[in-house]
C-alpha cells in the first residue's frame, strides 16, 4: 500500500462513516453528562482514599504526641507525620497538574509537553513514596507500639512473631518496589522519548 | 438552550472526526467507546471558550487531539458508558468487505507509529494543508515538513516488511 493509496481509502472511508451518521440529540447530551458525573477516574479515586487514610492516621498521631516520651520516639513521630503529610499531597498535586492541563487552548505540541512533564513528575512522586515507604515501615512500629500499647520498641522484649512478620515484610516490599520501578520505568521511558523527539 | 443545539448541531456535522481520532489512538472498541465519549464531553466543556475566530473544524481537532494525548496510558475508567452504536461505524460498507480490510491494515500501521505520529499523519490523511497542520499543532509549518517526511518514510518501511 502507497501513501497516496492510502490517502485515497481513507478519503473513501472517511465517505462512507459521513454516510453512517449515529448519533442523535439525545445520546450526546446522555455523553455529556454521564461523563460529568464519572469525570472523576479511577487514579485520583485511589489516591484520595490513600490521602484520607494518610491525613487520619496523621491526626492521630499529632494528638498521641504527648505520649512519646524520649527524644528518639518523638523523632521518629515526627518523621511518620511529615511522611503522612507530605506523600499524598505531593501525589495529588502531580495528579491535578495532569488535570489542569488546557485542552482547551493548548495546541498539540503544548499539550504533549505539558503531559509528559506532568506524568514524569507524577511517576517520580509515586516511585520516591515507594522506596519511602521501606523507611516508614521502620519508623512507625516504634511510634505505634508506645501509643497503642505504651511500650517502648527499643527497650521491651520482642515475640518470635515479629522476627518472622518483619522480614515477610521487607520481602514483600522489596517485590512490589521492584514492580511499581519497572512499571513506572517504561512509562516514564516514553514520556522522556515524547520530549526529546519534540525538542529535536 | 439556543447554545445546547447549536452544539450538538456541530458534533452531529463532525461525528465523522471524532470517530476517526478516537480509532487511531483508542487501543479496543471499548477504549474506543470511552475515548469518543470523552471527547465529546471536552468538547462541551470546551463550547463556550470557542469564540469561532479559528474553523469549527480546526477547534474540532485540536480538542480531540489534545484529549487523546492525555486519554493515553490513563487508567481505565469504570464509570458509566453511554452506548455508542459502534458496530454500524465499524462496518465501513457491508458490501465491500475488502475495503473494510484495507482499512484495519491502514488502521493498523498508524497505531504502529508513535503519538506525535499519529496525529500528524491523522491531519495529513483528512488531507490538510500544511498550515492547518501547523495550526492545530503549534509544529512550524516547516517542521511539519519535516516529520511528515519521516513519518512517510516510516510507513514505507513498514509496508515493505
Amino acid at each position: 500500500m502507497q501513501l497516496e493509496e492510502m490517502k485515497t481509502l481513507w478519503s473513501e472511508m472517511s465517505k462512507e462513516v459521513e454516510k453512517q451518521k449515529s448519533l442523535t440529540d439525545k445520546l450526546i447530551i446522555d455523553m455529556t453528562q454521564e461523563r460529568y458525573t464519572n469525570k472523576f477516574n479511577k487514579i485520583l479515586i485511589y489516591e484520595s482514599i490513600g490521602a484520607v487514610i494518610c491525613f487520619t492516621a496523621a491526626i492521630f498521631l499529632i494528638v498521641n504526641l504527648g505520649k512519646l516520651d524520649t527524644w528518639y520516639l518523638l523523632t521518629f513521630g515526627i518523621i511518620t507525620i511529615i511522611f503522612l503529610l507530605l506523600l499524598p499531597v505531593l501525589v495529588l498535586r502531580s495528579i491535578s497538574r495532569i488535570k489542569r492541563l488546557n485542552i482547551a487552548t493548548n495546541n498539540y505540541k503544548e499539550t504533549l509537553v505539558g503531559f509528559a512533564r506532568a506524568k514524569k513528575e507524577l511517576l517520580f512522586t509515586q516511585r520516591l513514596g515507594i522506596y519511602l515507604s521501606f523507611v516508614l515501615v521502620l519508623v512507625i512500629m516504634p511510634v505505634t507500639s508506645k501509643i497503642v500499647d505504651n511500650k517502648d520498641f527499643f527497650t521491651m522484649e520482642h515475640s518470635a512473631k515479629l522476627w518472622f512478620f518483619l522480614p515477610v515484610l521487607f520481602i514483600f516490599l522489596f517485590f512490589f518496589s521492584r514492580w511499581g520501578y519497572k512499571c513506572y520505568k517504561s512509562i516514564t521511558n516514553s514520556a522522556e522519548d515524547i520530549l526529546k523527539e519534540l525538542e529535536s | 438552550m439556543h447554545r445546547k443545539k447549536e452544539f450538538i448541531q456541530i458534533v452531529k456535522e463532525n461525528e465523522g472526526i471524532i470517530y476517526k481520532i478516537s480509532k487511531v489512538y483508542a487501543k479496543d472498541i471499548e477504549d474506543q467507546k470511552d475515548l469518543y465519549q470523552e471527547i465529546v464531553y471536552q468538547l462541551w466543556k470546551s463550547f463556550d471558550s470557542f469564540k469561532g475566530e479559528a474553523k469549527i473544524s480546526t477547534w474540532i481537532y485540536r480538542i480531540a487531539l489534545n484529549t487523546s494525548i492525555t486519554y493515553l496510558n490513563k487508567q481505565k475508567r469504570k464509570g458509566k458508558q453511554v452506548s455508542i452504536d459502534f458496530e454500524l461505524l465499524n462496518k465501513v460498507d457491508e458490501q465491500d468487505l475488502v475495503l473494510e480490510e484495507r482499512m484495519n491494515i491502514l488502521y493498523a500501521y498508524i497505531k504502529e507509529l508513535n503519538v506525535i505520529e499519529k496525529g500528524l499523519i491523522l491531519l495529513f490523511l483528512e488531507g490538510k494543508s500544511y498550515d492547518e497542520i501547523a495550526t492545530i499543532t503549534g509544529f512550524t509549518n516547516t517542521n511539519v515538513g519535516t516529520r511528515l517526511a519521516r513519518i512517510k518514510q516510516k510507513l514505507k518501511n513498514q509496508i515493505k516488511k
